[in-house]
């Protein structure tokens, strides 16, 4: 008896049930997994500007941590004296706000990068054109297509126009992209003097030597490239912690109630059989374990069907929709797995108890 | 086989147990799809809280400015004093805004800090304990943020490396993305190192329309109305958040159409010889099929109605735990949401209708 697999050839004899079970099951578990995938994309691309940028370190204003819906503003004077301290490379200080470039009707957010051009900071790589001039500006290719121009073309933006210089890739988002003007431009037009936003570092030095050293001599914050990148991984995870909890229990609850049907509509449907086999004398146990087993079929298959589905889906969005990428990790679909084990488990409880209340006398019934 | 069996009704209900799990599976994507939109609702609404509630009859802002939130509009602080000698504006006052991300208890927390003169236009229009800001180290928060974390009155925060006091708590001034915190206008100046610009121009005037024009003219700024700003910032919003949401709502449409096709499908198998005889007595292919879109339909009703009642609930219980978050379905998504479960039923219905399509009566006389 214990070589035959009753649990499976039940649960799959009645294949468009199964299916569908499966299917309804793997749909709930995308849900977790499609906006896990969202978030992990986006934290890759908040991010995308600092660990590009070839920094070791990024220096901000004192208690600011993060870049993007932050401010900073660092004084000359302190650029200065970073470019002093021992085991600097080099420093350079950049602008940063956000705002929108437009073109005619278009209009596209943007991130704002103020740079000395030849310095670090600026855009890389560059895909067309070149480094801004006086009066120039490097967009990024998506959002030049979006406002429907090219190398040579005008855009407005910071209450000013600019001639489109050089186009970069890789720096548009589902919020906004990065562009990038000449820092004295960008200092003239916002009316600053004096100021930075934040200073990029190479240093000769372990990275924790010279964040504990330029923090000492300029009462700044500095933080590895690492570190800065990870506080704002941290900033979008923790806006968005929330909205996923709400979504991953609306998904459980959904993947319960289609576990629960498809275990209890393949019980009901074999109750005869399972009644021949406690009238053979089979115990409890061994009944368990094959509804259990069918619990784990349909929940292996759903999270097979979930994980390709997901990445079906990635791969449609990198197509269709660039700034909305879906990113499958690894450790999302071990999250995934780990509950969708609970939900087998919680799932199999109502088909368990009928399975337990079946009794052997059905079999002469018809 | 006359028309007047209820054939539908009886085969769904036959179940009792089964049918209260599909109900509940079907409640809960139907649900989800309402708190979606809820919650998406609650989200336009408090976008716009500040220029619904601040006193404003018109923003002035940089010239091409179109929105409060993550545009930034700087103006020299001196566009205050131009207004105000504009005929027909009642009162001018600046007001600075920029966001800003506090560490609280090892968790970021967006905020949006606003800067305005003490006791002039641009500050909390609901401070529900405490004062208002009088000094340039103060500061009032929104509620639910101090709860969240702990802050109360007279409790010291940091913000951008200076330390501010909490003076006040302010209500219906938080959302999901940032919460508020208000300080004067000489602090967010000395913060951002911006002296003499401001963000916006709060103009009080009887005359809004003329007033405006007036501005134009003579400044060469941006005006606009607190609705016009409000409907830009939904409209930015919108291009940020309509992706993930509409894959989030077709991912609960599809979850709700399978466990109603699922459902439909196991109560047809389980009666598949009373369907071949049906078919072997002469019942129409359109009887049965009626038969089958007849228990989608009562599942999706069911369903519907289940749902509504547990998205209330989930609605309450969200906003009991995170106030910061309000659910404003509109009867535009109630009745999306009714269209949707139709459109479930439907579409559930086309795989158990091939089966008794392709059902052969001569199976029913079969072991």
């Amino acid at each position: 008896m214990a070589g035959v697999p009753i649990g499976r050839r039940n649960l799959f004899s009645e294949r468009r049930r199964t299916f569908l079970g499966i299917a309804g099951v793997g749909v709930a578990l995308l849900m977790v997994l499609a906006l896990d995938g969202i978030f992990a994309g986006a934290m890759r691309e908040v991010s995308r500007y600092i660990d590009a940028s070839g920094a070791d370190l990024f220096v901000s204003q004192r208690g600011v941590r993060t870049m993007h819906m932050s401010s900073s503003s660092i004084p000359f004077a302190a650029v200065e004296r970073i470019r002093m301290l021992p085991g600097v490379r080099w420093a350079d200080p950049i602008l940063y706000d956000s705002g929108a470039v437009t073109a005619s009707e278009e209009r596209a957010l943007t991130y704002l990068i103020g740079y000395a051009p030849g310095r670090r900071g600026g855009p890389a790589p560059l895909v067309a054109g070149e480094e801004p001039g006086p009066g120039e500006i490097v967009l990024d290719e998506l959002a030049a297509g979006t406002l429907g121009v090219g190398v040579g073309g005008r855009v407005e933006t910071l209450g000013r126009s600019w001639r489109v210089s050089g186009l970069t890739t890789g720096m548009t988002n589902i919020v906004n992209s990065v562009s990038y003007v000449p820092f004295d431009d960008f200092a003239a037009a916002r009316g600053l003097d004096g100021v930075a936003s934040y200073v990029l570092v190479g240093s000769d030095v372990s990275t924790g030597v010279m964040v504990r050293r330029i923090e000492s001599a300029t009462g700044l914050t500095a933080q590895t490239r690492a570190g800065f990148s990870a506080e704002e991984g941290r900033r979008v995870k923790d806006m968005s912690t929330e909205l996923m909890q709400i979504m991953t229990f609306a998904a459980f609850v959904i993947g319960l109630a289609v576990i629960g049907l498809t275990l209890y509509a393949a019980i009901l449907s074999r109750q005869r059989e399972i009644g021949v086999m406690k009238a053979l004398g089979a115990r409890p146990g061994r009944l368990g374990r094959i509804v259990l087993s069918q619990a784990a079929w349909t929940v292996g298959a759903a999270l097979a069907v979930a994980v390709l589905l997901a990445l079906g889906l990635g791969w449609v969005l990198g197509r269709a929709a660039a700034t909305l990428p879906l990113v499958v990790e690894a450790s999302s679909v071990v999250r995934v797995a780990v509950a969708a084990a609970v939900l087998g488990a919680l799932g199999a409880l109502s088909p368990l108890i009928r399975v337990s209340r079946v009794d052997p006398a059905t079999v002469f019934r018809r | 086989m006359g028309a007047s069996v209820p054939l539908a009704r009886r085969n769904i209900l036959a179940d009792r147990r089964r049918l209260a799990t599909s109900v509940l599976g079907v409640g809960a994507a139907v649900a989800l799809i309402l708190l979606l939109q809820g919650l998406w609702g609650g989200f336009r609404v408090q976008i716009s809280a500040y220029e619904d509630n601040v006193g404003a009859d018109l923003f002035v802002g940089e010239e091409g400015a179109r929105n409060f939130f993550g545009v930034p509009s700087v103006l020299p602080l001196d566009a205050v004093s131009t207004i105000r000698t504009i005929p027909g504006v009642d009162g001018a006052d600046p007001v600075a805004v920029r966001f800003a991300v506090l560490d609280l208890h090892g968790r970021k927390q967006s905020i949006f800090l606003v800067g305005s003169v003490p006791q002039r236009t641009g500050g909390p229009w609901d401070v529900v304990a405490g004062r208002a800001v009088g000094r340039d180290d103060e500061v009032v928060v929104d509620r639910s943020l101090a709860d969240q974390h702990g802050i109360g009155l007279g409790n010291r925060i940091e913000v951008m490396g200076e330390s501010f006091r909490v003076v006040g708590l302010s209500a219906g001034t938080r959302s999901w993305m940032a919460g508020f915190a208000f300080t004067s206008h000489a602090a967010i100046e000395r913060l951002l190192s911006m002296p003499g610009t401001t963000s916006f121009v709060l103009v009080r005037t009887a005359k809004p329309a003329a007033v405006a024009e007036a501005i134009r003219d003579r400044t060469g700024l941006t005006v606009l109305t607190p609705g016009e700003l409000g409907d830009n910032d939904r409209a930015l919003l919108a291009r940020i958040m309509n992706g993930p949401i509409y894959l989030m709502l077709l991912i609960a449409f599809v979850a709700g159409t399978l466990i109603v096709a699922l459902t439909a499908y196991s109560a047809i198998v389980e009666r598949i010889r009373e369907y071949g005889i049906a078919k072997a007595m002469g019942a129409r292919r359109g009887r049965l099929l009626r038969v089958v879109l007849g228990q989608t339909l009562i599942i999706a009703v069911l369903g519907t109605s289940a749902g509504y009642l547990i998205f209330r609930g989930a609605a309450w219980l969200v906003v009991s735990l995170r106030p910061q978050m309000w659910v404003r379905p509109s009867l535009v998504s109630v009745g999306g949401a009714i269209v949707a479960a139709a459109l479930m039923a439907v579409l559930a219905a086309v795989v158990p209708t091939r089966r008794i399509a392709r059902l052969d009566p001569a199976s029913v006389y079969r072991g």
